[in-house]
């Protein structure tokens, strides 16, 4: 009896530990053969895509360069030609005066155009072979593509912001308001907000709170500088009012026609 | 093998004979013009002179005078490039020796003054003859501030008013400031103005001065300083930019004339005091910006200058050389965006024109005041050169 039972127990023992030892190495097996094919499907995908991503750059590298060489053989032959000069000619004293000459302009244009041309070709194969080569559902692309326009979007507020900035500074300095810099900091950071703004909606970023938090911030901006600027320059206005009427009494006709060159009058500019 | 000329066999109706010297006169009022003509009359033959005036006239009016109507521009100041073609087009066509450019204001100039200018382009061998106006001590103050100290300075003329209302005009001369203005006119830019004195430089042709006494000076339409200045300026500037080469070359400047006599002495201090106000107020808001255009030696005489006191506040004249031709530099490099760098100099050039009202108002006499500012530009043309060439050499 007392070997039965014995023979009873330890065949018991036996069978719960093979079956747990059992139940550990097939969890074992199931993480591996996970990690495994985890593995294997990442492998897979760049495996996939690395010719895409090679083609990407080849096409960059390959573009930026002929982008060089055109450049530099168009300002040279501009240059040859008297580009500059002959636009000065014929454009004359034009309001609108680029940062750089026009040969630069040419060539500039002519070296982004064709690294845009390589990024253009190069994201082209990178779709290609990210298409072909696999079917998960990660959005890389159109992710990357929209990241690209937000930079763009950054880029030119930010210099628009820069151009407007000055562009304030400078006319209510000789304006003689004595909120000037406020006025330029608001208008460079009305700008750039909206340039943030449009930027974070541009990547899909945040939602309804960049919406909320923009409409928030622009409106405060521009109660804040609406208030200074109404409440400072009262005094400015009323005097400016003032002299124009005094300026509206006072004008003498010969002044307007061309007569009124009196010795006692003080200052003329020319 | 002489051949005839081609001309008489063209035209085939010639009813009177051709006049010598045409006469451009801007629009007037009616009683200005009047005295114009008188003088016109006093001072040359009528059968030599045709007057083409855009003021509407009533044949009968001046029976002794040949008067037609001139193609209507927007001269209200300055002859502009529209002027200059119309003219040309118009001594071709009635195939005149010369013209005389009148502008607005130009009643007010002597029978002397307009027989000078006439008589210089006609008989004298010149092709570009200037008046020297008398104005009183603080007018044309952007001329004297950096339109003659800068052409002097670059293409050693001592034409005191290089952007004067009335002119001289060779025939030659004339087709050539046509053939500039064309340019500007092609670009629907009618309203540009054109600089006779740096044309006929770079012609070679020869030129010459002519003292015409006082004379009311027409306003432009717009009298603010900012418009004016910048539209002034920049346009010399554009010019020196397009003309680089030529006056590069080293050039002799021509012996001084005898000063000329001027008028009585004005007060202006209290727009000197505004002024000098309103350059302290810029010094502390636009450093950020002359930062960019002028040197750190410039900057530091800035400095110094915005402490100081009203009565002593004068700007030197080697600072306000330096000044101008880093402005000049930073104009043809694009610094800055070229409206902004205007913009940032007018607040520079109020407190030179402050500092000139002082330094008259002590007695100094205006005119040596801007022929110590005209040397000032004469030493100091080196460092514009070099910079010129060299831009990256930003030094002191």
């Amino acid at each position: 009896m007392l070997n039965l039972l014995a023979i009873f127990f330890q065949s018991g023992t036996n069978t719960a530990s093979q079956t747990t030892y059992a139940d550990n190495a097939s969890i074992w097996r199931h993480m591996s053969e996970a990690l495994h094919q985890s593995l294997y499907r990442v492998l897979s995908l760049f495996i996939a895509v690395l010719p895409g991503i090679l083609a990407f750059f080849v096409a960059l590298a390959v573009f930026t360069l002929i982008g060089m060489a055109i450049s530099a053989s168009l300002r040279r032959a501009l240059t040859l030609f008297k580009f500059d000069d002959r636009m000065a000619r014929t454009r004359g004293n034009v309001e609108w005066t680029p940062a750089s000459s026009p040969t630069g302009l040419v060539a500039r244009f002519s070296f982004w155009a064709c690294v845009l041309l390589g990024l253009i070709i190069g994201v082209a194969a990178f779709d290609t072979s990210y298409a072909t080569g696999t079917p998960l559902p990660i959005s890389l692309l159109p992710y990357f593509t929209h990241a690209v326009g937000a930079i763009l979007l950054l880029i030119a507020g930010n210099l628009i912001a820069r151009f407007l900035s000055r562009s304030v500074l400078i006319g209510a300095v000789n304006a003689q308001l004595q909120y000037a810099r406020f006025l330029s900091l608001g208008i460079k950071w009305l700008v750039l907000v909206l340039t943030a703004a449009m930027v974070l909606d541009h990547l899909e970023v945040g939602g309804d709170i960049v919406e909320l938090a923009f409409g928030i911030l622009f409106g405060g901006i521009v109660l804040t500088l609406a208030l200074a600027v109404g409440l400072g320059s009262r005094d400015l206005v009323s005097r400016s009012l003032e002299s124009h009427v005094e300026r509206t009494g006072d004008r003498n006709p010969s002044a307007r026609d061309g007569s009124g060159s009196n010795p006692a009058e003080t200052i003329r500019h020319f | 093998m002489a051949t005839a000329d081609p001309i008489p066999a063209v035209s085939t109706a010639s009813p009177p004979p051709a006049a010598s010297l045409l006469v451009m006169v801007a629009a007037m009022p009616q009683e200005q013009l009047d005295r114009l003509l008188t003088n016109l009359t006093a001072a040359f033959p009528a059968d030599n002179m045709l007057v083409a005036t855009q003021n509407e006239f009533t044949p009968n009016a001046n029976p002794a005078l040949r008067l037609i109507l001139a193609p209507s521009t927007n001269a209200a100041w300055a002859s502009t490039a529209a002027d200059f073609v119309n003219a040309f087009q118009l001594a071709q066509e009635e195939r005149v020796r010369a013209v005389l450019m009148l502008g607005p204001g130009s009643g007010s100039l002597t029978a002397q003054a307009l027989h000078d200018l006439a008589n210089a382009v006609l008989s004298s061998g010149v092709d570009l003859a200037m008046p020297r106006y008398m104005l009183p001590p603080n007018a044309g103050l952007i001329n004297s501030a950096i339109l003659y100290p800068l052409t002097r300075a670059l293409f050693a003329t001592r034409t005191r008013f290089p952007q004067a209302i009335d002119l001289g005009l060779s025939l030659r001369m004339s087709e050539r400031l046509a053939a500039a203005a064309q340019r500007f006119t092609s670009a629907s830019q009618a309203d540009a103005l054109i600089w006779p004195v740096n044309e006929a430089v770079v012609a070679g042709y020869a030129m010459d001065e002519y003292d015409v006494g006082p004379r009311a000076l027409p306003q432009p339409a717009d009298t603010d300083i900012n418009a004016i200045l910048s539209l002034v300026t920049g346009s010399l500037f554009a010019d020196i930019e397009a003309k680089a080469a030529v006056w590069q070359r080293p050039r002799r400047l021509p012996p001084p004339r005898r000063p000329s006599p001027e008028l009585a002495h004005a007060d202006g201090t209290v727009e000197g005091a505004r002024m000098i106000e309103s350059f302290r107020f810029a010094y502390t808001n636009l450093q950020e910006i002359w930062s960019l255009v002028l040197p750190p030696n410039t900057l530091l005489g800035l400095k110094r200058l915005s402490v100081t006191d009203a009565a002593e506040f004068r700007m030197p004249e080697t600072l306000w050389a330096r000044i101008v031709y880093d402005f000049l530099i930073a104009y043809r490099l694009r610094t800055i965006n070229r409206g902004h760098l205007l913009g940032a100099l007018i607040p520079l050039y109020l407190a030179w024109v402050a500092g000139h009202i002082n330094t008259t108002a002590a007695g100094t006499s205006s005119e040596r005041h801007i022929e110590a500012l005209a040397a000032a530009f004469e030493a100091d043309k080196p460092y514009m050169v070099s910079r010129w060439r060299w831009p990256d050499r930003f030094n002191s």
